[in-house]
């Protein structure tokens, strides 16, 4: 069976509201998908009818070429994670990951390795209730690791982890798609995103807007901009000026450069003599070209923001 | 800054591999077993099951004891019905019943872990069933405890209470064959209460509106029965309304003045089981989870 | 360094008082807007009113017809109205007279010696049979004695003075009052002498053991009383009825009764037309009147008279002789199970997703929380009950009037009370669920405890499960004891009847019992603060 998550045309409507207006993607093995976009995109109906649990009215969602609802051992093709406080509270963490795991004619051993992978160690034998949003968190990475699933789905895995956790499930799914494994994560924090995904699908308004690496986009949207940290501002401006570049002024000490490679900024410095402290290539982050991409898809603004968006898509 | 995951993955080899993953031929029977394992550790894992299946003992016999111990039969043919007296507390015990069916589906509903569940086990009519298969068993096995301890307090007490052969009634005994079809018919009644409310949770979803519905259902009827004086609509509610109908099954003597038989009784019960079970599987599998 | 004096951010939202009145907003604003518990609230109304016209609409009556059921007849031609009393309530009205006609003032006197009776405990009557077979005994309220009615009709008003079966002498009058006299019974070694005096449209009774020293017993009015009137001896005797419930059947082993009064030293003082005694059957129309035919009789000898009657001058038991009101209100049990759930939600919701951290952050003083909460949840479920009753009452009585039945006169007073009872009614259940989702926290548990505490005791007690001892005490001590607030049946000492709450009777007095359900909701409220206070939400 292939690793992959194919998207094609899906539609959904929950009465006047659009909520997937063609949804189409495919989700690549071996790399960190990241699932963008902003709130009531569509992101969280896309994955619940990826597993089957909404039916879309038009369109296709595969695992592996196969519909969710005919997969045999549904989790050890695809493990997901859509939301952390969905268990009973009066059920200890483990039992909750032993009925997953007889769901699926997998042992208890199970169960102890994917505590163990998921760090949760000693308190896995306490009441689900009694997690923080963190543990909760862990504890369904850990179901979605139960049957050690080629394709992963993790639905805002960071909400509500501490930083030591974040750089976890960061370098978590990291290895995860180095073993060959399809991971697709949601999220609207860019910031977590950056250093964990390869990939990211960005959606607006039940649609993609972008589907492409994460070097291609912060590379677009940095352009070739360079910044060069000096003190001797002036000729530094009319050294490059005079190589054809054009030079802005960004700081007491910094210029941006365009028009030039950092190598040949180098190169024309050097032979005008005046000297610098730091040249680097100037990098967008993944922030700004979200925001770039999204600018038109954002549907509800800060003014309308506060009636749950997300709710809206449920 | 992004070094270093805490932990590692290891190559990730489960251990415990199921033994007929392709086997396709026995995959519906794996499947159902495996459903089923899975919901049982799921109801066993929950504490309120324990105390909700000792409560449907604990009541139904506190009820039928206290029933047994406060009729008397001052004379011979006193028109009293012991066997259905015996069991009197099966009016309790069905709504405890109800409470375990109803949150077997509306306790997943209500915090989301439905999701979870048909997420592991796409097949929604197999978890159902799963569901059904098991709460009527915990059902049948809290009511067989319940319905044995009702006779047996009903024979210790209630020929000290006139129900004596001089007034025309026998012991009561578990061999005597209509004291048994009433015996066994209550524990039936039990279970099949359990998957009508079942289905009624499926349909329905939150516990709250389902549990007043399965009591609305059953407790009305009675009450309805009885400002009704047109004689065709009074003996159609006895024979058609869950409660009345099914607790013919009860009845040990004067059967001929029964509104429907003890069986059919029980079989209109059934009926309204499977009919609120099979919409209940229906809308489950149609409607977004 | 610039030192700048940082101004303490102040609001400009407008913020009213920290009152009780903005808790009461924002619970009212909660209930409202939950979409769910609209279309609840609702429906119990609508469930009350259809209810309520099920129950009309099936109470058709049929009569007649052969044993083919051919010629049988339905509706309203076979309302059978009972005869009205003065104050236009449903009486008995049967028994022997042996009377003359009394114009003006006057008194009647005798001296009863001795009450007998026979009674058949095999139910039907065999007209054949005569008084064949029936065993020697008196009822307890099996009635000799003297009499002043208005006139031979049934329903006229009247005042007597009589010995009884087994509760001595006692005045009656106009059907529903009953003055104690002396105890005991008429023997001919202890003879009773009563006395009616006749003044106006007033009489006055008199009991004595001598004939010589009289002592009063009561003052009755006649209303309307014309000045003739008829003047005599009567005796009449109540069905003898034993009714034994069993579970699911109630059923009642019973028959006619005769009751046979032996009067002497009889004196008629006024103005009398004739002096001859007349002997009419009032009532007779009945089969037991057949019965009646071949058994009651005047014997005179020596001046004494024997009398033989049956039948009952009282008022008349609910069932078997119309419809209490009532039974259009059948319907408040499932608008009251659909109240339940949703005022059991409009607390344990809170707790499903940690809501009620927010509403006690937002008004910490958790008492008042819940006080808030009970009074918008109480406020809106009498609304609901109010107007569910208010259409439920007439509605499902006017249907059943038009499908033949005869509602059992209640004077509007009662009618209201019926109504505002189903609405506090709502009301307190209402709250009694709020109260005891606060404890669980739970909506099945809460739901099925509230409904089990209301509706089951009530089952068990009204629909023929239980015998009427146990029931009741189901119905004076259980939360169903406050169905009573739904009853406008009265039950009388001197009527022997079935008064169960099988038949629509509880043992308690509606407001009394109603009190009842207070007290557990009352109870459950304050445990509810308690546990609100002591525990972490």
């Amino acid at each position: 069976m292939e690793a992959t998550i194919e998207v094609s045309g899906l539609r959904k409507r929950f009465g006047p509201t659009t909520a997937l207006d063609g949804m189409s993607f495919t989700v690549e093995p071996g790399q960190v998908t990241g699932f963008v976009g902003p709130n009531g995109a569509g992101k969280s109906t896309t994955m619940r009818v990826i597993l089957g649990l909404d039916a879309a009215d038009e369109g296709t969602a595969l695992i592996g070429g196969r519909p969710y609802r005919d997969l045999r051992h549904p989790l050890s093709h695809v493990g997901s994670l859509l939301d952390a406080a969905a268990l009973q509270p009066s059920r200890t963490a483990r039992n909750h990951l032993l009925w997953l795991a007889h769901s699926q004619g997998l042992s208890a051993r199970r169960v102890d390795e994917v505590v163990e992978q998921a760090g949760l160690g000693t308190v896995i034998r306490r009441k689900a209730g009694g997690y923080s949003l963190g543990m909760r968190q862990r504890l369904g990475i850990a179901a979605a690791l139960l049957g050690d699933p080629p394709v992963l789905m993790l639905d805002e895995p960071f909400n509500g982890m501490d930083p030591e956790g974040i750089v976890w499930v960061r370098g978590f799914l990291r290895s995860l798609a180095a073993q060959g494994r399809a991971v697709l994560v949601s999220s609207h924090l860019m910031s977590e995103l950056e250093d964990a995904a390869d990939h990211l699908v960005v959606v607006g308004r039940g649609k993609v807007i972008a589907d492409a690496g994460v070097a291609d986009l912060i590379a677009a949207a940095s352009g070739d901009r360079v910044t060069v940290r000096t003190t001797a501002r002036t000729p530094a401006m009319t050294a490059l000026a005079n190589a054809g570049a054009t030079v802005a002024v960004t700081g007491p000490d910094t210029l941006t450069v365009s028009g030039l490679a950092a190598q040949d900024v180098v190169t024309h410095l050097n032979s005008s003599a005046v000297p610098f402290s730091e040249i680097s290539a100037h990098r967008a982050t993944l922030e700004e070209a979200y925001m770039e991409l999204t600018r038109e898809a954002v549907e509800f603004r800060a003014a309308t923001v506060g009636e749950g968006a997300e709710e809206v898509s449920r | 800054m992004s070094q270093a995951p805490s932990v590692e993955p290891r190559a990730l080899t489960t251990s415990t591999r199921r033994a007929d993953l392709d086997r396709e031929p026995c995959a519906g029977r794996t499947r159902w077993r495996e459903t089923l394992h899975a919901e049982w550790t799921k109801l066993r894992t929950l504490p309120g099951t324990i105390w909700l299946v000792l409560a449907i003992t604990v009541l139904t016999l506190a009820v039928s004891a206290a029933a047994s111990s406060s009729v008397t039969c001052p004379t011979v043919d006193c028109n009293q019905d012991p066997g259905k007296i015996s069991l009197a507390g099966v009016e309790l015990g069905q709504a405890v019943a109800a409470i375990l069916a109803v949150l077997a589906v509306s306790g997943e509903y209500s915090t989301g872990m439905i999701r979870v569940t048909f997420t592991a086990m796409p097949r929604r009519t197999t978890v159902l069933a799963a569901k059904a298969a098991l709460v009527s068993g915990f059902t049948l096995i809290a009511g067989s405890v319940a319905v044995l301890g009702s006779v047996l307090v009903a024979r210790l007490v209630m020929p000290g209470h006139g129900f004596t052969a001089a007034h025309g009634y026998r012991l009561l005994s578990p061999t005597d064959g209509a004291v048994l079809r009433a015996a066994a018919g209550s524990v039936l009644y039990l279970a099949l209460i359990a998957l009508l409310s079942l289905g009624i949770a499926a349909l329905v979803r939150d516990s709250a509106v389902a549990i007043g519905l399965v009591l609305g259902l059953l407790y009305l009827s009675p009450i309805i029965a009885g400002v009704v004086t047109d004689p065709h609509w009074h003996s159609r509610i006895e024979r058609y309304a869950p409660m009345s109908a099914g607790l013919a099954i009860q009845a040990t003597r004067n059967l001929a003045a029964l509104p429907i038989g003890p069986w059919e009784g029980l079989g209109v019960l059934a009926a309204w089981a499977a009919a609120a079970l099979l919409t209940g599987g229906a809308v489950l599998r149609l409607r977004d989870a | 360094m610039s030192t700048t004096t940082v101004t303490p951010y102040r609001s400009a939202v407008h913020v009213g008082r920290d009152g009780f009145a903005q808790l009461l907003r924002a619970e009212w604003t909660k209930v409202r807007t939950v979409r769910g518990w609209s279309i609840g609230l609702v429906l119990a109304a609508l469930l009350t009113v259809l209810f309520g016209v099920l129950a009309a609409v099936g109470g058709q009556i049929s009569c007649g017809g052969g044993p083919d059921g051919s010629g049988s007849k339905s509706g309203a031609a076979c309302r059978q109205v009972p005869p009205l009393g003065p104050d236009g309530e449903a009486v008995s009205d049967s028994f022997y007279f042996a009377h003359q006609t009394l114009a003006g003032d006057g008194s009647i006197t005798a001296r009863v010696t001795s009450l007998t009776g026979l009674y058949s405990t095999h139910g039907g009557i065999e007209v054949d049979a005569g008084t064949a077979g029936m065993t020697p005994g008196t009822q307890p309220w099996s009635k000799a004695g003297i009499i002043v009615k208005e006139n031979t009709t049934q329903g006229s008003p009247y005042a007597a003075m009589m010995t009884t079966g087994s509760n001595g002498v006692r005045m009656q009058y106009n059907y529903t009052r009953d003055i104690a006299g002396e105890p005991g019974m008429a023997s001919a070694a202890s003879p009773q002498w009563l006395r009616l005096t006749r003044s106006g449209d007033t009489v006055t009774g008199y009991d004595s053991v001598d004939g010589v020293h009289w002592t009063e017993v009561g003052t009755a009015v006649l209303p309307g009383a014309s000045s003739t009137v008829q003047v005599g001896m009567f005796a009449a005797a109540p069905n003898y009825t034993v009714t034994s419930q069993g579970f699911g059947t109630a059923s009642a082993v019973g028959g006619p009764t005769l009751t046979t009064g032996t009067f002497d030293d009889v004196s008629l003082q006024g103005a009398s037309a004739a002096g001859t005694w007349t002997g009419t059957a009032i009532g007779s129309d009945s089969p037991r009147g057949q019965l009646l035919a071949q058994a009651e009789q005047v014997q005179q000898s020596d001046g004494a008279f024997s009398l033989t009657g049956t039948g009952d001058i009282a008022p008349a038991s609910g069932q078997g002789s119309g419809r209490p009101v009532e039974q259009s209100l059948v319907g408040a049990f499932a608008g009251l199970i659909a109240i339940i759930v949703v005022a059991a939600m409009f607390v344990t919701a809170e707790y499903r997703r940690g809501l009620i951290r927010l509403t006690l952050a937002a008004s910490p003083r958790r008492g008042r929380v819940l006080a808030a909460k009970v009074v918008v949840i109480g406020v809106v479920a009498f609304v609901v009950g109010l107007v569910a009753a208010a259409v439920a009452l007439p509605l499902g009585d006017h249907l059943a009037y038009n499908h033949g039945s005869y509602l059992l006169p209640v004077s509007s007073l009662t009618k209201a009370r019926l109504i505002v009872g189903t609405a506090a009614l709502f009301a307190v259940v209402a709250v009694l669920a709020v109260a005891v989702g606060t404890l669980l926290r739970r909506s099945a548990a809460t739901v099925t405890l509230v409904i089990v505490a209301i509706v089951l005791p009530y089952i068990l007690a009204v629909a023929s499960v239980l015998p009427s001892g146990v029931a009741e005490w189901l119905t004076r001590l259980t939360p169903a004891a406050a169905f009573a607030i739904q009853q406008s049946l009265v039950a009388y000492p001197q009527v022997t009847a079935n008064y169960t709450p099988a038949n629509g009777y509880f043992p308690l007095s509606p407001w009394a019992g109603f009190a009842v359900l207070c007290a557990y909701a009352a109870l459950a409220l304050g445990l509810a603060v308690y546990q609100l206070r002591r525990r972490d939400a």
